[in-house]
């Protein structure tokens, strides 16, 4: 439905020009939702503008739905009128002169997109009642809640039955509480309409829970395009893993194809092919994937509980083995005195292998 | 350099945006082109000459309008400084009660023109007809009246409390933006009262004040409408006034070139103070974006006190305006000019108002309604297109268009009305008849008017934000569309109060009407202008009365629509 190919796109500043955009290439299947993740800076807004034609971009080319809307070399330009597109920007951008319903009509009867004037006003109830906003839409949008100004800003980019969705970091304005409710309705409002969506954010939870897929990008460059589960469980490099929820570093030294020996001693793992042995690699390990039982008891390696941090569902324990410290996720209700001694396991599964250099 | 552009094309709006920069350049540089001429211009018996400069600065005339000039600026500074900025302390420092009456009258201030009042005080103090040195003679039996206004430090007087309610504006937003809490750490940090005044608060304020003191100072030297009504009939020249009997001489041809090489003395002149103008402001800038925001300062409790500010306030509103006006207002139905007093009050008819000549108060007046409506229109546009490209695009050029826009507020007026009728007469003559048409005075207003449009236009599209318009431009909306549904609805408080200042700033000019004035153009100043240059004080007096009269339901619109954002910018 989108397909971006060779998209870059160069700014000029103070400094000397800025690589928003490096060279990516993106291809979001019809009904997808597609989410860009990746920190402050990383050029997501840069690429969601560029399909929204807000930006020209300086190499590339951008087809929506088939239709060629932007080739950097060849000329060509759909305006962001002409495009099919409904955008949620991070401002949510509501007009504040117009109120509920007028914000949502709008489209419909000064856009490119408009409809016979019959059928305005149903279908402007019906993007109000699909964001639960039936009976606000008189009000005026400066009176209204931030969760609620964003509900507006979705129904009047979906008003127009858009057949790709843009979505500029919508939620990151909203209370922690809203967010999550919020981020389950989009999910909702989305797979209800059957719209293809892009969505930006740098909040990795989010991403995780919302795309079909998930696009880790950093400095312009993608440095991975995968299902949510693959991006958490084998990100392809130190950056994602970093990243996209919590991992235990240390420093390793390949030993043959199946141990490495570091600071925990030698352990067993899963060398990736172009590591030969002597290489220096960085283990990784998630907190979760670490057990750990109190005492002596168990065989493995033995540790002393530094600190713990109680989190309601879990508890996160930093234990010190060896010349090692090692953040470790325990679930349930054991708890563990501070310089309690304990042994952690290390399952082989549990170990990423990141060759050195990435 | 690459032009301002909106998703990869030249924005449309450019050619609108350029037009006026391309006015402003073609009024000066037409200015230059002519004091390098001699001999008929415009004609092949014309040749590029420096006899113009020569003559200039050869003829001692030009040394004495300079010192008259300079003392003149200086005392206009001097007076209006003193009287604006104690107000604008007191108004932004301390209790005291009335702080709206206090804008109001400054803003009003502001808006009544110089000619007035500049006629209002010959009645008082011409050395001959001014009626305090009439009072003073019979009095004490002198040959000649004391108190002489006609002087470049009488006339400073008077034009500096025409510019007083300018000082306060430009300084009353230093004093909101220094944060007095700077004071308090040095005082706290062990430093005496004196030693915070000389580090702290001087430095702080200093770049404000000293750029309020090069504007004023520049607004000064290029004055007309005071040193004209006070200064011409007694023949003391400035700038200004020297200028205007080189190209409107009463027995002779004019000289052209001569008029364009003092023109060129003068534009270099605004020019060296533009630039230092510049430098003063982005340092006062710096200043302002460390302090200011998200404070209030401690007020001073004036007590007692409060009465006597209010009595200068009040002392200041009477002699600069509310008397010079109501003599104004008392000769219009006088007899002759001479003091007012029981007998006179018994002479008082509507005899003078039979003398005028309505035909041509009807003209003036249809034409200042005209420029009224169109001018305003104009400017509007024109700094939309300025604003929008500087605020909303990236290009270099846009700093190019900010100075452009910026640049006919510290040149001034007179200049662009002297370069208007050059080009007028010796450049479009042939193919375009301006001369004479209030097209020619409506494009020299609207150059003159579009920095204030601008600025005031370039903070309101800063507070909206982009993607409000780009919300518009992704729901299907085209630029047109977009800009009437979403950016004028939410620019309109801001375009009205521009619209209606701009109006009341055009129904008051004298000096470009003036200038640009024929019998076909004239508009109501100017015909106020010519009955008093032709010594019909009764008459002029008489149209000043009805301009006033019209000027309060204006006054009162620009109440009701504009003034917050009027005063916040200019
Ligand atoms: N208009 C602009 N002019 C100059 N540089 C820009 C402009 N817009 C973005 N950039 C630069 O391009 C890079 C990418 O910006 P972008 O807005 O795409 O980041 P982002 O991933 O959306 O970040 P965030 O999560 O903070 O919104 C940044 O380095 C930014 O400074
Ligand atoms: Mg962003």
């Amino acid at each position: 439905m989108i397909s971006i190919r060779k998209l870059e796109k160069i700014f000029d500043s103070a400094r000397g020009p800025v690589r928003a955009v490096d060279v990516i290439d993106l291809e979001v299947a019809e009904g997808e939702f597609m989410v860009l993740l990746g920190p402050s800076g990383c050029g997501k807004t840069t690429t969601l503008r560029c399909v929204a034609g807000l930006e020209r971009p300086d190499g590339g080319s951008i087809e929506i739905d088939g239709e060629l809307v932007d080739s950097a070399g060849g000329g060509t330009y759909v305006p962001p009128e002409r495009r099919d597109i409904g955008m949620v920007f991070q401002s949510y951008a509501v007009w504040p002169h117009l109120n509920v319903f007028q914000n949502v009509v709008l489209p419909l009867t000064e856009g490119q997109r408009r409809i016979p004037r019959s059928e305005v006003r149903d279908r402007a109830r019906e993007a109000l009642r699909l964001v639960r906003l039936d009976g606000l839409e008189e009000r005026p949008v400066t009176d209204l809640s931030g969760g609620q100004q964003q509900r507006v800003a979705l129904a009047r980019a979906v008003v127009t039955r858009p057949k790709v969705l843009l979505m500029d970091e919508p939620l990151s304005n909203l209370d922690a509480r809203l967010r999550d409710q919020m981020r389950d309705e989009l999910r909702r409002i989305a797979e209800s309409v059957n719209v293809t969506s892009l969505y930006v954010t740098h909040d990795q939870a989010e991403a995780l829970s919302l795309g079909d897929r998930v696009c880790v990008m950093n400095e312009g460059e993608i440095l991975q395009l995968a299902t949510p589960k693959e991006v958490y469980s084998e990100p392809p490099n130190l950056f994602v893993a970093r990243f996209v929820g919590e991992m235990n570093f240390l420093p390793a030294k390949v030993l043959d194809a199946g141990h490495v020996e570091s600071g925990l001693g030698a352990i067993e793992c899963a060398v990736p092919p172009g590591c030969a042995p002597g290489s220096a690699v960085t283990l990784g390990i998630r907190p979760e994937h670490i057990g750990m039982t109190a005492g002596e008891s168990a065989a493995g390696p033995r540790g002393q509980v530094l600190r713990q941090t109680y989190l309601g569902d879990a508890l996160h324990c930093q234990v010190q083995v060896g010349e090692v410290e090692l953040t470790v996720k325990a679930v349930g209700d054991a708890e563990y005195d501070r310089g309690a001694t304990v042994t952690v396991s290390l399952p082989e599964k549990g170990w990423h292998v990141f060759p050195e250099g990435q | 350099m690459r032009l301002p552009r909106f998703n990869g094309q030249v924005s449309p709006l450019l050619p609108v945006a350029l037009a006026p920069m391309a006015l402003v350049a073609v009024f000066i540089l037409v200015i230059v082109w002519v004091s390098f001429q001699s001999g008929t211009l415009g004609t092949v018996h014309s040749s590029y000459t420096l006899e113009n400069y020569h003559d200039v600065l050869g003829d001692s005339a030009i040394y004495g309008v300079i010192w008259n000039t300079l003392w003149f600026a200086f005392s206009t500074v001097f007076f209006a400084l003193i009287i604006g900025l104690p107000i604008a302390w007191l108004t932004e420092r301390t209790t005291i009660p009335g702080k709206a009456a206090i804008y109001v009258i400054m803003t009003l201030g502001l808006l009544i023109p110089g000619i007035f009042v500049a006629m209002g005080w010959t009645f008082i103090a011409h050395p001959r007809i001014g009626f305090i040195n009439r009072w003073l003679v019979d009095l004490f039996a002198l040959d000649n009246g004391p108190v002489n206004i006609a002087t470049p430090m009488g006339m400073g007087f008077v034009q500096g409390m025409n510019l007083a309610p300018l000082a306060f504006i430009l300084t009353t937003q230093m004093f909101r933006a220094m944060n007095p809490m700077l004071e308090e750490a040095a005082r706290t940090a062990g430093m005496s009262a004196t030693a915070t005044l000389r580090r702290v608060t001087l430095p702080l304020a200093g770049p404000a004040i000293l750029a309020a003191v090069i504007y004023i100072f520049i607004v000064g030297i290029a004055t007309f409408d005071i040193p004209a009504v006070i200064g011409l009939g007694n023949r003391v020249y400035l700038f200004s006034t020297y200028l205007f009997t080189l190209t409107f001489p009463e027995d002779m041809e004019p000289r052209y070139g001569i008029t364009g090489a003092v023109g060129v003395l003068m534009i270099v002149v605004a020019l060296v103070l533009t630039a230092w103008y510049g430098r003063v402001l982005q340092r006062g800038n710096r200043y302002q974006v460390i302090t200011g925001k998200g404070y209030r300062p401690k007020m001073l409790d004036l007590g007692g006190w409060n009465w006597a500010a209010w009595g200068m306030i009040a002392v200041y509103a009477l002699i600069s305006k509310l008397v010079p006006i109501a003599l104004v207002g008392f000769i219009a139905f006088a007899p002759y000019v001479a003091p007012p007093s029981l007998e006179m009050w018994e002479q008082l008819s509507l005899n003078n108002f039979y003398n005028v000549n309505w035909e041509l108060v009807w003209r003036g007046m249809k034409h200042t309604l005209i420029l009224m409506f169109v001018v305003p229109l104009a400017v509007m546009v024109c700094a939309f297109a300025i604003s929008w490209l500087v605020v909303r695009t990236r290009s270099r050029g846009r700093y190019a268009l900010e100075f452009g826009a910026f640049l006919p507020h510290t040149v001034p007026e007179l200049l662009f009305a002297i370069g208007a009728l050059l080009v007028a007469l010796f450049v479009l003559k042939d193919y375009v008849p301006l001369y004479g048409t209030v097209w020619l005075i409506a494009l020299v207003y609207l150059v003159t008017r579009l920095p204030f449009a601008t600025r005031a236009l370039n903070g309101a599209l800063l507070q909206i934000h982009k993607e409000l318009e780009e919300a518009a431009y992704v729901s299907g909306l085209t630029m047109l569309r977009a800009s009437r549904r979403v950016l004028l609805p939410l620019l309109r408080p801001t375009l009205m109060s521009v619209w209606i200042w701009t109006a009341l700033l055009v129904y008051r000019e004298v000096t470009v009407a003036v200038f640009l004035a024929t019998e076909s153009n004239i508009t109501l100043t100017a015909v106020v202008w010519s009955y008093w240059a032709a010594a019909g004080m009764t008459e002029a007096s008489v149209v000043t009365t009805l301009m006033i009269l019209f000027f309060s339901p204006l006054l009162l619109l620009f109440w009701i629509f504009g003034r917050r954002s009027a005063l916040a910018e200019d």
